[in-house]
C-alpha cells in the first residue's frame, strides 16, 4: 500500500522556487502568474504503517521551523495545479536518499521492489490564466517529456481528498532475459539485422565480422563452449568497440585532401597519428614533466617531485540537446570519472565548462527540441549541481551564442585531478592486470540507461517504459565512490582502475582485459536496478557512476570492508584471464566467446574526400565599412553583445572555492566581476606551487578558415596562461573537437568535403602550433555529427550545422603562486603598455559580426615571434615588474581596455597612435582588430626601465597611463576618440543579462 | 598540553575535509578525517578528541533539506555520544552543510539547555540560486563564541543554496538577548547589510551568518573560514601584494583571518 507525504513552506515563507517560476513565465512568455507555491511530494511504495509514515514525515521530511506537511494532500490555494514527476527508470536521486533516511530512522530495510519517488506540484494563482498558458509553463519551463510526466488540474477538477493520486513510476519489464543468435548467412542478412537491432555496424566492417565467425578454427573453439553463430552480446561488443565514439574512426581515417585553389594534393593517413600522436611523442622526449600520455583515461603531467596532475576533456552534446539538465550533469560527473580512472586513480581538483547554444532571445521560425534559453538554463544547472555536489571547484568556462548551435548544442566538460607520484612505492601512472585478478564493478547499478543513445528516443513511451536513454547524473553516489576508491588506492588495494562511460562494461572490461589478455565474466552477478534486462543490455548499458577495478584476490576482503564502510556497492563479476578470449556467461549460458585481438584485426579504415577552396574563391571579401563617427556608442554596443558581455550570473552559481585552493578566481578586480584570463589553484595546500588552467574557444574564425581558427584558439589559451604567470616551458594541451558531419553525401551532406578539408586544416594547425609552442597534447576528444534537422514554419525541416569548433585547454605549473598576477590595474600613475602588433585582422571579428559581415583578413599566429614576447613577459612577471596583465582577445583592444579599466575601478588614458603597428590603421581597426599575440600590461613608473629592457627589439609600447578619475579616455595623438565613465561602461557590459542571478 | 585533537567528519557527500583538516593543522591542532560510519560502527571513538568539525559539502546530496538526512543518521545512531561530547566541555564547529546539520540535530542553538530541538532553520536563498561570493561579516562584540575571539570584522567566502537563516520571533529574541548571533553579513565598511543583496547573499533574518550555543563552545556558520587558509585565497590579494611592494600596505599576518577561528579553538583548549 503506497503512502504519500506532501510538504510545503509555511505560508509566511518566501517561496524562491515559485518566485523564479513566475518570473520566467513573465520574462520568457509574457504570462502573468500572481503567485506560485511549490509542494513537494514523496510517494513511498513500501509497506510502512501509518505510524511509521507519520514518524518519517515529522522527523525527516518536515522542517518544523519553515515547513508544514501532511500524509493527505495539503490545502494550498490555487487556480491551477501542475504536477511534475519522473518517468519510470529515470534516476530519482532524492527518492534514493529518502529511502536511506527512512531506513536509518526506522531501522528497517526496503525490499528490492520497494522504493520512494519524489515529485512536485506547483500551485499557481492567477485568475486570468488559461489552460494553454498553464500547459506552456508545464511543458516549456517545468517538465521535459523525455524524462518527466506531468498533469494539469484546474481548481474545479482538483479533488482535495485525492490530490494527484498515487503515481508510482516503477519499471516493470515482463521479460525473461534471452541471448539471441544472429544469422550471418550473408553480408546482406547481417546488414539487415544490424539495422533492425540498432547495432549500427558499419557496412564495411560486416565482411570482416563474418569472416571471423565463419573461420573453421574459431567455429571449433566456439562449439566447445556451446556457441555457433554470433550472439547479440558479441555483436553489440563489436559494434560498441568499432563505434566512432570509442574507436575514433574519423581521426584515424584516410583523408584525400585537395586544395582546389592552389592545386595542392595530400593524402593523410590518420589525423590522430600525424597531427596529435607524432608531435606529442616528440615533445614528450623533450619535456621531462610529461609523465603519461595517449593511452590512459587522462594525461599525466608532473606537478612536483611527489605529485602528478591529470587532465582530460570531452563533450556531452547529444544528450544535453535532448535533456539539457540531465545531459550536462551526466557530462560533468562523467568526465570526473576519467581522472579517477587514470593511473591508479587521482583525486579531482577542478572542472570547467564550455557551452555553445543558439541565441537566448532567438525568435525565428526554426523549432529546436529545446529553445536555446531553456537549453542554456538547463546546462548551467546541470554542470552546477554536478560540480558543486561533487565538491570540485569550477573556476573556468566559456559561453558562446551562435544560431549554428541550434541544430545541436555543445557542452564541453574538462576535469583535472591530482595523485601521488608513487603509491606504496610503485609509480602511480602505471597499472596492469594479472591473470586471476578479480573484475570488480563499483558504484551504481545497471539499468537500461544510455543503451543505444538517442536512437531509443524514437521509441514509443508506455506507462512503464524506462526512459533510460537520457540519464541524470548522481554526484552523491559518485562522491562516495571516489572517497572509497582513494582510500583503497592509498592502501595499495587497486591493481587497475578504469571508468564505465560510453559502451559501459563492454568498453571498460573489453579494454582492460587486454592487459591480462582475457577475462571470464559472469553477467548474472552484475547488480541491476530492475529485473528483465537482456544480457546484451547489461553488457552495454551506460548506467552512470560506475568504475571497473581489478584487484588481487588477496585484497578482496579489505577492499570490500572499505567499500561497506563507505556505503558503496561493489561486486565481483568475474576474473581476468590470459586465454586471449572475452568469455561471458549468464547463469552458465554462454553469451560471448571472442578473441580480444579481433578488434585490431584488419577492419577497414574510413575514407574521406576533403576539398578546400580559399575564402576568396568561396566569395568572401573584406566589407567596405567607413570610419565610424560615434566611437562612444560603438564601444558600448560592443560591450553589450552576448558573446562579449558579463556572464557573472553563471560563474557565481559555480563553487570555485571548495577545497580551499583558489588563487586566481574566475571573477577578479575591485568589483570582483570581470573574468580573469585563467584560473590558478594551489592543489597541494601546504605548497606554494600552483596549477594554472586556461581555455579558449573561437569558432567564429572557422567561417574563414579552420586552420586559423585553430591557431588563434591555441594562441589564446597560451596567452591566457602566460597572463596569470604560467610558465611557457610547461604548457600541456587538451584538444576537444566538435565538428559537423564530414562524410560527403550529394543529398544529405553536399558540403561534406569542405567540412572534411576544414578538419584537415584544423589538425594541421594543431600540429603546427603544438610543435611551435611545445605543447604536448595530454589528452583530447572528438565529437562529430554536430548537425540537427529543425522544423520550420511550414513543417519543412532544415539542416543546421554547427561552426567547426575546437575548445583548447592549457595547463601550466607555477613555481610560486605569490608571483601570479591578475588583470586589474592597481594604482594611478602606472604606465599602460601594449605588447604585440595590431594588424588589419578583422576577418571573423566581433566588430564585423556587429555589421553581419565576415571578411577575409582572419588573424594570423606567428608562434616563433610571439614566443619571444611571451618569454619576456613571463620574466617580467617572475621579476614582479608588472602590476597587471591581460590578454587582448575577442573584441580587440577597445573591448579589453574597457575590461581592464572596469577591473581596476580606475581610469585609463590611452593614445592609439602609440599602439605598435606595422602599417598605419584607422581607429576602429586599431580598437577592434583581433590580432593574436597581444597583451595589455600596467607597470609602476619606477619599474619602466627594467620592464622595457626585457623587451628589446620586441613589439611593445607605452600607450598611456592609469588615472585616478574613473574614466576610459582614448585619443589618437591630439584627437579625442572616446571618453566614457566606468559606470557607463559597466552598465553596457552588464545590462544584457544583468537581471539574472 | 599536547596538541588538541580535531575530528573532521567525512563521507556521504561531505567535501571540505582536506582544507578543514589543513586549517586545523595550521592552527596547531592534530586533525583526523573520520568517516561518519567509522564513528557509528565504533572503529573510531570520539573520546580522544576535543574538537569536532561538521564540515561543508552536500551530505546525501542536500536532498530533503540540506543537512537533514545527516542529522537523522547521526541523531539516530550516535545522538547520545554527541550530547556527551558537548557536555564534557569540548568544542564543535559546523561550517555550511555542517551548520545546517547542527541546526537539524538541535545542537544549535541549544536554548534552555536543550540540544535536541530544531528551533532555527537554514532554508533556500531568497535569490533562488546557489551562490559563490566573498562576504563581509561583522561580529557581535559580546558574543561568548570561542571561535571568534579577537575578531571584529572578517571577510570569508560563502557557497550555498540554502543559507537563509530563519526562526520565530521568540527564539530570535532569545538568541539576541544571549548574544548567540555571532556573525552578521555586513557592508564593506562594516555597517549592517540590512538584507541588501549581495552583501546579505541569501535573505537571512537580521543578516545572521553564524550562531553559537549559550556556552559559546558550539558554533555554526554559513561562510567557509577553512577556504581562507592562505592569503592568496582572498579576492584582493594581488592588489595587496602590489601595495605591499610599494610600501602602501603592511604584509599579511602569518595566520589568515580564516585560520584564526581554528586557532582560537586551539588556544581555548590549550589555555
Amino acid at each position: 500500500m503506497p503512502s504519500r507525504i506532501e510538504i510545503t513552506l509555511k505560508p509566511e515563507m518566501l517561496d524562491a522556487e515559485g518566485l523564479a517560476l513566475s518570473r520566467k513565465a513573465r520574462d520568457y512568455f509574457g504570462i502573468e502568474v500572481d503567485s506560485v507555491r511549490t509542494v513537494h511530494l514523496l510517494t513511498i511504495d513500501a509497506d510502512l504503517t501509518e505510524a511509521q509514515c507519520e514518524r518519517v514525515r515529522s522527523d525527516v521530511f518536515t522542517n518544523p521551523v519553515t515547513q508544514i506537511s501532511s500524509l493527505r494532500p495539503l490545502a494550498v490555494e490555487a487556480d491551477w495545479i501542475i504536477w511534475v514527476g519522473f518517468r519510470p527508470g529515470v534516476r530519482d536521486n532524492a527518492g534514493a536518499t529518502a529511502v536511506e533516511a527512512m531506513e536509518d530512522l526506522l531501522g528497517i530495510t526496503f525490499g528490492p521492489r520497494e522504493a520512494a519517488y519524489t515529485s512536485k506540484r506547483y500551485c499557481l494563482k492567477g485568475p486570468r490564466l488559461c489552460r494553454p498558458e498553464v500547459e506552456k509553463i508545464a511543458s516549456e519551463l517545468l517538465a521535459n517529456d523525455i524524462i518527466q510526466q506531468w498533469m494539469i488540474f484546474d481548481a474545479k477538477d482538483w479533488d482535495p481528498a485525492q490530490g494527484v493520486g498515487f503515481i508510482i513510476p516503477k519499471v516493470k519489464l515482463d521479460h525473461t532475459p534471452t541471448v539471441s543468435v544472429l544469422s550471418i548467412d550473408s553480408d546482406e542478412t547481417l546488414q539487415r539485422l544490424s539495422v533492425e537491432r540498432n547495432l549500427a555496424l558499419n557496412p564495411n566492417d560486416i565482411p570482416i565480422i563474418r569472416n571471423y565467425f565463419l573461420n573453421p578454427a574459431v567455429k571449433a573453439q566456439r562449439k566447445a563452449v556451446g556457441l555457433d553463430e554470433p550472439t547479440d552480446v558479441e555483436l553489440e561488443y563489436i559494434s560498441q568497440a568499432r563505434s566512432d565514439h570509442c574507436n575514433h574512426n574519423t581521426f584515424r581515417g584516410l583523408f584525400n585532401y585537395a586544395d582546389l585553389s592552389s592545386g595542392e594534393r595530400d593524402t593523410i593517413n590518420s589525423l590522430f597519428k600525424t597531427c596529435i600522436e607524432a608531435p606529442t611523442l616528440a615533445l614528450k622526449e623533450k619535456k621531462s614533466w610529461v609523465v603519461s600520455v595517449l593511452w590512459d583515461n587522462a594525461g599525466v603531467g608532473r606537478f612536483d617531485d611527489d605529485t602528478y596532475y591529470t587532465i582530460t576533456g570531452e563533450t556531452h552534446n547529444s544528450p544535453s540537446n535532448m535533456e539539457a539538465y540531465g545531459g550536462a550533469i551526466t557530462g560533468i560527473v562523467g568526465i570526473y570519472r576519467d581522472p579517477m580512472g587514470t593511473g591508479l586513480g587521482s583525486r579531482l581538483i577542478m572542472g570547467s565548462y564550455g557551452f555553445c547554444v543558439g541565441h537566448r532571445d532567438y525568435d525565428g521560425d526554426l523549432k529546436p527540441h529545446l529553445h536555446p534559453r531553456r537549453l542554456l538554463d538547463g546546462v548551467i544547472e546541470g554542470v552546477r549541481d554536478g560540480g558543486n555536489k561533487s565538491g570540485i571547484p569550477t573556476p573556468c568556462g566559456q559561453v558562446l551564442f551562435d544560431d549554428g548551435y541550434m541544430g545541436k548544442c555543445l557542452v564541453y566538460v574538462t576535469a583535472l585531478g591530482i595523485m601521488p607520484a608513487r603509491v606504496k612505492g610503485a609509480p602511480s601512472e602505471q597499472k596492469t592486470i594479472l591473470p586471476g585478478d578479480l573484475v570488480v564493478m563499483c558504484g551504481g547499478r545497471v539499468g537500461k540507461d544510455g543503451i543505444h543513445g538517442v536512437t531509443a528516443s524514437s521509441e514509443t513511451f508506455s506507462e512503464h517504459t524506462p526512459a533510460g536513454h537520457v540519464q541524470i547524473g548522481d554526484p552523491y553516489t559518485q562522491k562516495k565512490m571516489q572517497d572509497f576508491l582513494l582510500e583503497a588506492r592509498d592502501e595499495g588495494l587497486i591493481r587497475f582502475i578504469t571508468d564505465n562511460g560510453g559502451g559501459g562494461l563492454s568498453s571498460s572490461i573489453g579494454e582492460s582485459a587486454r592487459f591480462s589478455n582475457g577475462c571470464r565474466i559472469e553477467l548474472e552477478k552484475v547488480p541491476l536496478k530492475y529485473d528483465g534486462l537482456d544480457q546484451w543490455e547489461i553488457w552495454v548499458s551506460e548506467s552512470q557512476e560506475r568504475m571497473t577495478v581489478a584487484i588481487a584476490p588477496e585484497n578482496e576482503a579489505r577492499f570490500f570492508q572499505l567499500s561497506t564502510q563507505h556505503a558503496v556497492e561493489s561486486t565481483v563479476i568475474g576474473r581476468y584471464t590470459d586465454t586471449g578470449k572475452l568469455h561471458i556467461t549468464y547463469n552458465g549460458t554462454p553469451c560471448a566467446y571472442v578473441d580480444l585481438d579481433l578488434l585490431t584485426a584488419g577492419f577497414p579504415q574510413w575514407v574521406f574526400d576533403a576539398e578546400w577552396r580559399s575564402p576568396e574563391e568561396r566569395g568572401l571579401f573584406e566589407p567596405v565599412i567607413g570610419e565610424p563617427q560615434d566611437h562612444k556608442q560603438l564601444l558600448l554596443d560592443m560591450l553589450a553583445r552576448p558573446n562579449i558581455c558579463s556572464k557573472a550570473w553563471i560563474s557565481r552559481q559555480y563553487d570555485h572555492e571548495v577545497q580551499g585552493t583558489s588563487v586566481i578566481k574566475p571573477l577578479v578586480g575591485v568589483g570582483r566581476d570581470v573574468n580573469s584570463d585563467a584560473a590558478v589553484l594551489r592543489p597541494v595546500l601546504g605548497s606554494r606551487r600552483g596549477l594554472a588552467f586556461s581555455q579558449a574557444l573561437l569558432p567564429f574564425y572557422s567561417r574563414i578558415d579552420a586552420y586559423h581558427m585553430t591557431a588563434c584558439t591555441i594562441d589564446e589559451a597560451v596567452r591566457r596562461l602566460i597572463a596569470v604567470g604560467g610558465d611557457p616551458e610547461h604548457i600541456g594541451g587538451v584538444d576537444n573537437f566538435c565538428w559537423p558531419t564530414i562524410q560527403y553525401d550529394p543529398v544529405k551532406n553536399p558540403d561534406g568535403r569542405f567540412k572534411a578539408a576544414q578538419l584537415v586544416r584544423s589538425c594541421r594547425a594543431l600540429r603546427d602550433m603544438c610543435l611551435a609552442y611545445e605543447i604536448p597534447l595530454l589528452s583530447g576528444k572528438d565529437s562529430m555529427y554536430v548537425d540537427g534537422h529543425l522544423a520550420g514554419r511550414y513543417g519543412e525541416t532544415h539542416k543546421v550545422s554547427a561552426l567547426e569548433s575546437l575548445q583548447f585547454s592549457a595547463s601550466s605549473v607555477i613555481a610560486d603562486i605569490e608571483r601570479c598576477v591578475a588583470l586589474d590595474p592597481k594604482l594611478a600613475g602606472d604606465r599602460v603598455y601594449v605588447i604585440g602588433w595590431t594588424g588589419d585582422e578583422l576577418g571573423g571579428s566581433e566588430y564585423y559580426d556587429l555589421f553581419e559581415a565576415v571578411g577575409c583578413n582572419v588573424p594570423q599566429v606567428d608562434p616563433a615571434a610571439f614566443l619571444k614576447s611571451y618569454r619576456a613577459l613571463h620574466r617580467a612577471i617572475q621579476e614582479q615588474l608588472v602590476a597587471s596583465v591581460h590578454g587582448v582577445y575577442r573584441g580587440g583592444l577597445g573591448v579589453h581596455l574597457a575590461l581592464t579599466a572596469m577591473a581596476g575601478g580606475i581610469g585609463l588614458e590611452v593614445d592609439l597612435a602609440a599602439v605598435p603597428v606595422r602599417t598605419p590603421l584607422r581607429s576602429d581597426r586599431l580598437l577592434y582588430s583581433e590580432s593574436a599575440g597581444r597583451f595589455i600590461v600596467t607597470v609602476a613608473s619606477e619599474r619602466r626601465e627594467a620592464f622595457e629592457s626585457l623587451f628589446q627589439g620586441l613589439p611593445v609600447a607605452c600607450v598611456g597611463q592609469v588615472t585616478a578619475s574613473p574614466v576610459l579616455n582614448i585619443r589618437r595623438g591630439g584627437e579625442p576618440v572616446l571618453e566614457l565613465t566606468l559606470p557607463a561602461l559597466k552598465k553596457a557590459w552588464q545590462s544584457t543579462f544583468g537581471d539574472l542571478i | 598540553m599536547t596538541r588538541p585533537k580535531a575530528l573532521v567528519l567525512t563521507g556521504y557527500g561531505l567535501n571540505c575535509d582536506m582544507e578543514t583538516a589543513y586549517a586545523f593543522e595550521q592552527a596547531g591542532a592534530e586533525a583526523q578525517r573520520v568517516h561518519i560510519n567509522a564513528l557509528i560502527d565504533g572503529s573510531v571513538s570520539l573520546d580522544p578528541f576535543q574538537i569536532m568539525a561538521f564540515i561543508g559539502g552536500f551530505s546525501w546530496g542536500d536532498d530533503h533539506g540540506a543537512g537533514v538526512v545527516q542529522a537523522v543518521r547521526m541523531k539516530t545512531k550516535i545522538g547520545d555520544r554527541l550530547l556527551r561530547f558537548i557536555e564534557q566541555g569540548n568544542l564543535v564547529i559546523g561550517i555550511c552543510n555542517g551548520f545546517q546539520c547542527l541546526v537539524n540535530l538541535g545542537l544549535l542553538p541549544g536554548l534552555d539547555g536543550d540540544y535536541t530541538r530544531r528551533s532555527v532553520a537554514l532554508t533556500y536563498n531568497d535569490c533562488g540560486n546557489f551562490r559563490d561570493d566573498w562576504v563581509f561579516l561583522a561580529k557581535e562584540k559580546q558574543s561568548p563564541c570561542v571561535f571568534t575571539k579577537g575578531i571584529d570584522r572578517i571577510e570569508l567566502p560563502i557557497r550555498h543554496g540554502e543559507g537563509k537563516f530563519f526562526t520565530d520571533p521568540h527564539t530570535f529574541s532569545q538568541l539576541q538577548a544571549q548574544r548567540q548571533i555571532v556573525l552578521r553579513y555586513a557592508l564593506p565598511d562594516g555597517g549592517a547589510a540590512k538584507g541588501a543583496f549581495p552583501f546579505n547573499p541569501n535573505g537571512s533574518l537580521d543578516d545572521v551568518a553564524g550562531i553559537c550555543d549559550p556556552t559559546g563552545r558550539v558554533f555554526g556558520l554559513m561562510p567557509h573560514p577553512e577556504a581562507y587558509n592562505h592569503w592568496t585565497n582572498h579576492p584582493d590579494w594581488t592588489r595587496l601584494k602590489e601595495e605591499i611592494q610599494r610600501g602602501k600596505s603592511a604584509p599579511p599576518e602569518d595566520v589568515t583571518p580564516g585560520v584564526r577561528m581554528f586557532k582560537n579553538a586551539v588556544d581555548y583548549l590549550v589555555g
